[in-house]
């Protein structure tokens, strides 16, 4: 008798134990939830500023480049094949914004005379900055690129995309922005 | 001597040499050099573009790239907490590889002691009743 109110109580412990376990689990965010969301949504953007490299030479700042309108802020390289996918959209959506958003690209792991060739190369007329130590992209918490983020015009974080985007995404990704702001 | 004080003193003694060990384990005299502290608090970070690798191993750009975020940290006399907490304000709490200690996630520090101590009550109820029959 005593034996077995052992034996229930253990396995009363251990089922509480597993419930708590599953709970935990059951609950938390999937990898693939992880992908798009991130810790600087709905705050105000990290620091981005650094000399033009591709265009007229100036100071690029994230708070002044584009007073009054949305920023894409777009990490990429050179030798990444999404980012090159992509590259042909972001022309198109910087050209059909150009009233109401800006993309500002950052340069990730990459040589600053390969962007320079791409770019003359591919077109964009957006400013380009480049990140040598890593500093901008990790205080975005960048993995790898291609990543954008959608930066409100009052400095706020709104969206973060991983992985290359097409026109028609990022056109709806504004629309949506700008209707809930 | 008895029997019984010869055998407690072996326990005393062996107690005492396992906690001389862990203190001497646990404790480190000398104080860890600015690039031995980066790669300390590397090991506790992930590399946020790989699988279960940490900073401190990979050479993706992202792992170097936190190392360098690390150092400017370390170099600016910030904690290795503060350093932390940086890292997972921008990337999320799922680049910290040791998990905080508050929250829900403290579950996983208290749940391998609590089943440590319900492990020992049970050698000790259970020797107790053996001795008893």
């Amino acid at each position: 008798m005593k034996r077995s109110r052992t034996a229930l109580v253990s396995a009363i412990a251990l089922g509480v134990v597993l419930a708590v376990l599953i709970g935990v689990l059951a609950t938390s965010k999937s990898a693939d939830d992880r992908q798009t969301t991130s810790p600087l949504l709905g705050k105000p953007a990290p620091a981005l500023a650094g000399d033009e490299i591709v265009g007229a030479a100036g100071r690029v700042d994230l708070a002044t480049v584009a007073p009054g309108k949305w920023v894409l802020v777009n990490f990429f390289g050179t030798y990444c094949v999404p980012c090159k996918a992509e590259h042909p959209d972001l022309v198109r959506f910087s050209q059909v914004n150009a009233s109401t958003a800006e993309v500002v690209s950052v340069v990730f792991d990459d040589k600053v005379s390969n962007v320079k060739s791409y770019f003359d190369q591919n077109g964009g007329s957006w400013p380009v900055i480049d990140d040598p130590d890593g500093s901008i992209a990790t205080s975005w918490g960048v993995a790898k690129v291609p990543e954008s983020y959608l930066v409100a015009p009052d400095g706020t974080v709104v969206s973060k995309v991983v992985g290359g985007i097409e026109y028609a995404k990022l056109q709806d990704l504004l629309t949506r922005a700008e209707s809930s702001s | 001597m008895t029997k019984v004080a010869g055998r407690r003193l072996a326990w005393a003694a062996l107690l005492l040499a396992v906690a001389v060990a862990f203190y001497i384990g646990t404790t480190d005299r000398r104080s860890p050099t600015d690039a031995e502290r980066v790669m300390d608090i590397a090991t506790t970070v992930a590399c946020p573009a790989c699988a279960g690798e940490s900073a401190a191993n990979s050479q993706a750009p992202a792992a170097v790239y936190v190392r360098n975020q690390i150092a400017k940290g370390v170099a600016a006399h910030q904690s290795d907490d503060q350093i932390r907490a940086g890292l997972a304000a921008s990337y999320g709490n799922s680049i910290l590889l040791t998990p905080p200690s508050h929250g829900v996630q403290s579950i996983v520090w208290i749940l391998p002691v609590a089943a440590l101590v319900a492990a020992a009550a049970g050698l000790a109820f259970t020797f107790r009743r053996w001795r008893r029959a």
